[in-house]
């Protein structure tokens, strides 16, 4: 097959601004800072977001009520991951659980540390691990660790 | 279309910049619609997005307006459009008798991006047009602007009294997002030059904003609403899309359109039958230009038309009455908030903008370099 | 409501990697050529054009504008849509109720995607671009290494939640996935249409691709692959005067859930391997075809499989079979071309992904089995009533297409 010539296109994502929702994030990286989780929870339907959402996605209102999360939960799915996104190789695996915290409809995602890659399961019982120095970013949340 | 699918409500807002986010101008259009209606989420068949990738520099952008919207575990789908071509597919979807209500969301947040005009220059061929990089959205239409006015012997004023017209209506809408106080010829003619022969004030501004609409089947519509606009008619087509090998001083895509959109709601005279237009005129040129070719006025006389006042709110055809998207563009969406304007006179809720007899409007929405693609649509009550 | 059929079908001549000798417009081109040869229709027999491929994923902003002069449209009215992985069977719904409402009579689908030309991973992380900027800006570690930046796990990302999760629930084990891999590649060498063949393929050779992230392996995942689809509708009177034999739309579906996995910023994450959004639309679309019981009524399956584990999982979520029978149907053959619920035997969406067409696919060889023109793939089974899955947006829509021999008794 003939091959013809080939020009170069960019799209260039640097030039946009991107708007996010701020304000559930914003409260909840104050709170993380003490070491504690803070999402919020819908009035009608009970339904507790982390972080908190602006709205029920059932009930379609605005919701403002804070709700307290635990920082224990339980891994609903996980990974181990022994690439990267372009393919290359790991030196070692990586946990990534997706864990629900207790109190939280809603689950989130983080690294597993002090696990073997052939003990982690669906069920499995798991606790933050809180970075000793904390800054109120979600760095703070280090890790989930076995209960 | 006899009175099949009726538009039972409508929200809408646009602004320079808005200071939101998607989700949550989603959120507050929906919410606010359901809201006047005394409806929920449920009582929503389906629901058509209209959302342009490029402009929200996101990948299936509307993936994430589907909760906001309230389409959770529900019924949606996206035309990638102008929502014109959205409201003509939920009005499908009616009239297949498979839904008895569908709302159509379409918003553009054009403050993401840095240079409101990018997301055209996505549109010009990659193997070509953007190689050269002589053409862009402005410059596209400049030469649309110059070939229009050459060919019909039309002067620059032409230009100055179409963005007066419609910035003046544009100032007394609470609706649009660019409302300049006494807003004169002056003004426009010594706005900042653009391309020539256009200026700042010929061009449509970048903006913020969005509108969502809901459908109903005729006799959902009865309970919905006292105040149903109908939808009588409606028609698309497209043209090529190099613009070398268009007559860019005419509209032949449009011309096909609305002869679709007339032809089903009945009308053969629309000069006669049809009361207002609103039409999705990105730069003042046109504005005339798609007016003829919607067979609204003259070929050849829009200069006289605009001078004369035939097409201001108290003339015998009024032109965007509502200040069309000279006043406010928010891309993708236009199309939509055309049709909520024409709602709004239909009904005879338009305010200070408030033409005479409101009985049959046309609306026009347009994608692509100086509108390579037009949908038409005839509302009435 | 009225009858709608499939008159014609036309594909590009091949699905490979890279067509270097066409741009896109052309390529396009060879699929609606390929449409009217097989339809005996002419352009002005069209009364109008619904057009799909991915979103942004080859730099170009609502691509039918180019394409316009390449697809026989000009002077129609073309309709753009866009759902991710399932445009291409939105656009079909699309074109069905182009005629299902008596405006249109003949309808024109139009899908491609020329991913040489594009980056799709670029694509794929556009979809959550904002919220990475958000958590570089919470000071996350977007690399994964630490915290909740390790959203995705690695490259297999989401899907690997999503696998991780069937496999608990159904009870299969990994190597089914590889299971139905090996069968899906070697339908695939049978179909000239198809891009990843393997005659040989077996469980014990895909088990030894490397994996990606547990429990995705290199040879579970579907490749990238340049192509273009394209499908002629008609009404009842017009199919009669046009089509010989025909496939007759009995009902379509979808339903769409919230965006999950990576959205950290809505906070809203579901399990990925629930897909409700699957069990809605499938019921949904047995109610609208009048069908009491899938099991016994549906013949044949596309599912929608950008990964090897869907196939099982998505047959669990539209009720074919019983939630962990899947695998089990597997093990016996009944989802081979010679069983009893033969699935994908064009090779799915693993075998062959131009984005843009992946989800037609699934109707039109849909169609192929029901009008028995599916060649070397024809099913041994007599096909009367096919199912055709879709599934996108951001692993979160699902669309559905239930499609007969003879028309709908309306």
């Amino acid at each position: 097959m003939e091959e013809t010539r080939q020009v170069q296109g960019t799209w260039d994502l640097s030039t946009f601004k991107f708007r996010i929702e701020g304000e559930g994030i914003k409260n909840m990286l104050k709170e993380m800072k003490e070491a504690k989780l803070l999402g919020n929870r819908c009035h009608k339907c009970g339904t507790v977001y982390l972080p908190a959402n602006f709205y029920c996605r059932k009930c379609h209102i605005a919701i403002h009520e804070p709700a307290e999360i635990s920082d224990h939960g339980e891994v609903m799915s996980y990974t181990i991951g022994y690439a990267d996104v372009r393919g290359n190789p790991l030196d070692e695996p990586r946990v990534s659980l997706m864990v629900k915290l207790d109190g939280s409809d809603t689950w989130i995602m983080g690294a597993g540390e002090d696990m073997k890659p052939e003990d982690v399961h669906i069920g499995m019982r798991v606790k933050i691990k809180w970075a000793d120095q904390r800054v109120g970013n979600l760095q703070d949340m280090e890790s989930f660790i076995p209960e | 279309m006899d009175k099949k699918v009726a538009i039972v409500g409508f929200r809408m807002k646009s602004a320079p910049d808005l200071v939101t986010t998607r989700e949550r101008l989603t959120f507050e259009l929906t919410r606010g619609l359901f809201d006047d209606l005394g409806i929920e989420r449920e009582d929503v068949d389906t629901t058509i997005f209209c959302t342009n990738d490029f402009l929200d520099g996101r990948t299936i952008s509307n993936c994430f307006l589907e909760g906001p919207a309230g389409c959770y575990m529900r019924d949606e789908s996206k035309v990638e459009m102008d929502a014109l071509n959205g409201l003509m597919y939920a009005c499908m979807r009616i009239l297949s008798g498979q839904y008895r209500t569908a709302m159509v969301v379409s918003l553009a947040l054009t403050g993401y991006q840095v240079s409101p005009y990018l997301h055209i220059e996505y549109q010009l061929s990659p193997i070509y047009d953007r190689q050269m990089r002589l053409l862009n959205e402005l410059s596209a239409a400049a030469l649309q602007a110059r070939s229009y006015l050459t060919r019909y012997g039309y002067s620059e004023e032409l230009l100055d009294a179409v963005a007066v017209q419609a910035l003046s209506n544009a100032a007394a809408n609470p609706y649009q997002a660019r409302r300049i106080p006494g807003v004169s010829k002056e003004k426009v003619a010594s706005s900042s030059p653009y391309y020539e022969p256009l200026k700042e004030l010929h061009c449509y501004p970048p903006t913020d904003g969005g509108c969502v609409l809901l459908l109903a089947s005729a006799e959902r519509a009865k309970e919905l609403t006292d105040k149903p606009v109908w939808v009588l008619g409606m028609g698309q087509s497209i043209e090529t899309f190099y613009l070398g090998e268009r007559d860019l001083f005419r509209s032949p895509s449009t011309v096909k359109a609305a002869k679709r959109a007339y032809e089903l709601a009945g009308i053969k005279d629309p000069k006669a039958e049809v009361d207002l237009a609103e039409v999705s005129a990105l730069f003042a040129h046109q504005e005339p230009l798609l007016a003829e070719a919607l067979g609204l006025l003259e070929e050849g006389a829009a200069e006289s038309s605009y001078q004369s006042g035939d097409t201001a709110v108290s003339g015998k055809m009024p032109i965007n009455p509502s200040g069309g998207a000279l006043g406010g563009h928010p891309v993708s969406a236009t199309g939509l908030i055309r049709a909520a304007e024409a709602v709004r006179q239909l009904r005879g809720e338009a305010g200070e903008n408030q033409v005479g007899k409101a009985e049959v409007a046309v609306v026009h929405g347009q994608d692509g370099p100086c509108a390579q693609q037009n949908a038409v649509v005839v509302l009435g009550v | 409501m009225r009858n709608v059929a499939i008159v014609g079908i036309g594909y590009t001549p091949v699905f490979v990697s890279k067509r270097r000798d066409v741009c896109i417009p052309e390529m396009i081109s060879e699929a609606v050529e390929n449409a009217f040869k097989n339809s005996g229709l002419t352009p002005a027999d069209i009364d109008a054009v619904v057009f799909g491929n991915m979103h942004t994923f080859e730099g170009l902003n609502l691509p039918h504008l180019w394409s316009a002069d390449f697809i026989a449209s000009l002077g129609k009215p073309v309709m753009r849509i866009a759902t991710g992985g399932t445009t291409g069977m939105s656009a079909f719904h699309a074109a069905y109720y182009h005629i299902a409402s008596g405006l249109h009579d003949v309808v024109m689908v139009v899908t491609y995607e020329k991913h040489s030309e594009g980056d799709a991973q670029v694509g794929l992380m556009g979809i959550i671009t904002p919220e990475i900027m958000a958590m570089l800006a919470a000071g996350i570690d977007v690399t994964g290494q630490k915290g909740m930046g390790a959203i995705g796990g690695g490259s297999a990302g989401g899907i690997s939640y999503q696998a991780t999760s069937y496999l608990h629930h159904s009870g299969a084990g990994i190597e089914h996935i590889d299971a139905i891999a090996a069968m899906e590649r070697r339908n695939a060498s049978k179909n000239p249409y198809a891009h990843l063949k393997d005659p040989e393929a077996t469980a014990e050779k895909i088990a030894q691709t490397p994996l990606i992230s547990w429990p995705i392996r290199f040879g579970h995942v579907c490749p990238t692959t340049d192509g273009a689809t394209v499908c002629i509708l008609a009404s009842e009177e017009k199919a009669a005067k046009i089509a010989d034999k025909a496939a007759w739309v009995w009902a379509v579906a979808n339903c769409a859930s919230d965006a999950t996995t990576g959205n950290l910023i809505e906070g809203i994450i579901t399990d990925p391997g629930e897909q409700m959004p699957a069990t809605i639309a499938a019921k949904k679309a047995y109610e609208r075809a009048g069908i009491q019981d899938p099991r016994k009524e549906i013949d044949y399956v596309e599912i929608y499989n950008g990964f090897a584990h869907q196939t099982l999982m998505f047959l669990e979520r539209i009720g074919m079979c019983e939630v962990g029978e899947a695998h089990k149907l597997l093990e016996k053959g009944e989802l081979e071309m010679s069983g009893s619920l033969p699935v994908n035997a064009s090779g799915g969406v693993v075998s062959t992904n131009a984005i843009g067409t992946s989800a037609l696919n699934r109707v039109t060889e849909c169609a192929l089995q029901l009008m028995g023109q599916a060649g070397e793939h024809q099913v041994e089974k007599e096909v009367h009533k096919a199912l055709a899955h879709g599934w996108g947006g951001l692993m979160q829509y699902v669309t559905i297409t239930i499609l007969a021999d003879k028309p709908k008794k309306l």
